[in-house]
């Protein structure tokens, strides 16, 4: 073939050494393939770079998908705290994508809690501040006098540490902390502001702190219903989060609720559309192979006819990986690229390795079957058809 | 292209475009997947105001809108990735038909011509399909209050002509690579090979 007096590929002779085992074999599949991917330089740039658009489709809307999960993990620990059991009221509560953080929908419930046991009640809800609203928050454990301001409460407030904030009627001490937009204040100045509105969290006797069973307690002592089901909402009753049982579980509560939220964004438009692209990058990969077998059927016949027909499906693996790491490179920097450039809000580098890790789990699978079926197809025939000259 | 076309390259597209509808079934694939690119953009186009509500929903809604349209052009360039992959198969599979017309001495650019009307036909071919399905698609299921989405005309059809836009520059840019370097061979290595 006149293309590969351009850039000769090593011999059958080569082919025999590779697999043969002999020193240096791995290296010499890697050869051959690199020698390929020059005789046809042009369709390995465009399928790398379709797999690459591709690969970078998902590991965006990954990044976006762990960015959420990161926000609903840290407003989780900032109602919990270091409480085992979360007891919240009949309405449920809400993630308010604008404070970032989560806000009850209704009225704090009754609550009775067994014996040893102690209960904080936390009044939680929107004040309307003079800068904008902010969510205001009032726990049993900030000082009296104290404002806990979160850093974007305090932007939108115009207070630095030490200033004056002034709460309802009480004058309060800032000092930072907190995560969303969020003031934090002791829970009977939050109460003159935002009501009844808030919730429970539990923290159990010392002889019951480890069991597994807080909610089931909680439950026989209170009468309200109690699960470890972090997607659970309440159904016309209060309901008690179990954050430390479902034991046989492998997920953390905390990491059931954070994926809420990640799976809002992966169950999304956004999410559908890149798993398409994810399949027509597949598409691509397999349609290239195809174009590639065709084209070397002679080649390949020769090798299939002096026994070698094992060692075709090294070459195409040895190709497909080529391709499919190179794809994988260029996609996980551009996600990257565009993440930062387009969901700079959500973006983290963690969230960004930690989707490139999911994505780069999977991609093996994809190389392997991508360089299988193409192959599958050659082997089909016998060496002498694929000699033919009208083949 | 500016300026009238000169005669030879009128020959060289016109030559593309009987070539292109005798090898019409070699281009399913890449029209397919064209389609399935343009109708997911102009689907996220027409819809979004059910993606800024969905969008709202998480928070960061501008940023999230403009991720989803990101994703779903970038799905569009997948889709045309294969057209350029077919050229490259395209050129091989004809490289004495390319060394006949270098060897009867057809310059290099009506050959190249010749070689980008099935990308560009193919393209604007599978993104025109994909983007009315989309619109037709998402207006039939809009009446039949399976999606509540207003689809305007205007945009419809400026979500249409992105799509195939896109598809059209983007596989030309991508196939334009193949066609010179299959153009640009002497005409007795493409005749003396295969295919």
């Amino acid at each position: 073939m006149a293309t590969v007096l351009d850039h000769p590929a090593p011999t059958a002779a080569s082919v025999v050494d590779a697999s043969g085992g002999t020193r240096g074999g791995g290296s010499r599949l890697l050869r051959f393939a690199l020698a390929n991917v020059r005789r046809r330089p042009e369709r390995f740039v465009l399928s790398t770079a379709g797999i690459a658009l591709a690969v970078m489709a998902v590991i965006v809307v990954r990044t976006i998908a762990a960015g959420y999960a990161t926000v609903g993990s840290d407003s989780l620990s900032e109602v919990l705290g270091s409480d085992p059991v979360w007891v919240v009221g009949a309405e449920g509560v809400r993630f308010d994508p604008d404070l970032d953080v989560l806000l009850p929908n209704g009225s704090t419930p009754a609550l009775t809690v067994p014996e040893g046991w102690t209960a904080h009640r936390q009044a939680v809800g929107v004040w309307a501040a003079p800068g904008g609203d902010v969510a205001l928050v009032g726990r049993d454990d900030v000082a009296p006098g104290a404002a806990v301001v979160s850093p974007a409460a305090a932007d939108l407030l115009g207070v630095a540490p030490g200033a004056r904030l002034r709460v309802g009627a009480a004058d309060l001490t800032v000092a930072t902390g907190g995560t969303g937009t969020s003031v934090t204040v002791p829970v009977d100045v939050a109460r003159t502001v935002v009501g009844d509105r808030g919730w429970w969290t539990v923290t159990p006797s010392a002889a019951d702190t480890g069991r597994r069973d807080l909610g089931a307690l909680l439950s026989r002592a209170s009468g309200i219903p109690s699960t470890t089901d972090a997607s659970r909402t309440p159904s016309g009753r209060p309901l008690a989060y179990d954050t430390v049982g479902g034991g046989t579980s492998l997920a953390t509560f905390q990491q059931a609720y954070s994926a809420i939220f990640a799976s809002k964004v992966t169950s999304s438009t956004l999410g559908l559309v890149s798993v398409v692209g994810l399949v027509l990058g597949f598409v691509i990969a397999v349609s290239s192979f195809l174009a590639a077998v065709q084209e070397r059927r002679r080649e390949f016949g020769i090798m299939s006819s002096i026994g070698l027909a094992d060692e075709v499906l090294y070459f195409f693996l040895v190709e497909s990986a080529l391709v499919f790491v190179a794809a994988y490179a260029a996609g996980a920097l551009a996600a990257l690229a565009a993440t930062t450039l387009v969901v700079p809000d959500v973006t983290t580098l963690a969230g960004w390795a930690q989707a490139a890790g999911i994505v780069a789990a999977y991609l093996p699978a994809m190389a392997i079957v991508g360089a299988l079926v193409p192959v599958h197809r050659l082997l089909q025939q016998r060496p002498v058809d694929l000699l033919r000259d009208d083949a | 292209m500016t300026g009238p076309l000169s005669p030879a390259l009128r020959k060289g597209l016109a030559y593309g475009w009987l070539s292109t509808r005798r090898r019409a079934g070699q281009l399913v694939l890449p029209v397919v997947t064209t389609a399935t690119g343009a109708f997911l953009l102009v689907q996220v186009l027409t819809l979004t105001d059910s993606v800024r509500r969905q969008s709202a929903a998480l928070g960061d809604t501008e940023q999230l809108v403009r991720a989803t349209t990101l994703i779903a052009v970038v799905v569009l360039l997948v889709g045309v990735v294969e057209m350029a992959v077919s050229t490259t198969r395209t050129v091989v599979h004809r490289t004495r038909e390319i060394g006949v017309l270098g060897a009867t001495g057809v310059p290099r650019g009506p050959v190249v011509g010749a070689l980008l009307v099935e990308p560009l036909v193919a393209a604007v071919a599978g993104a025109a399909a994909g983007g009315v399905v989309a619109v037709v698609g998402t207006g039939a299921a809009n009446l039949a209050g399976l999606v509540s989405a207003d689809v305007r005309p205007g945009p419809a059809l400026a979500a249409l002509a992105l799509a195939v836009g896109t598809s059209a520059v983007a596989a030309l840019v991508t196939s334009a690579g193949p066609a010179y370097r299959a153009a640009s061979r002497p005409p007795a290595l493409s005749l003396t090979s295969g295919g």
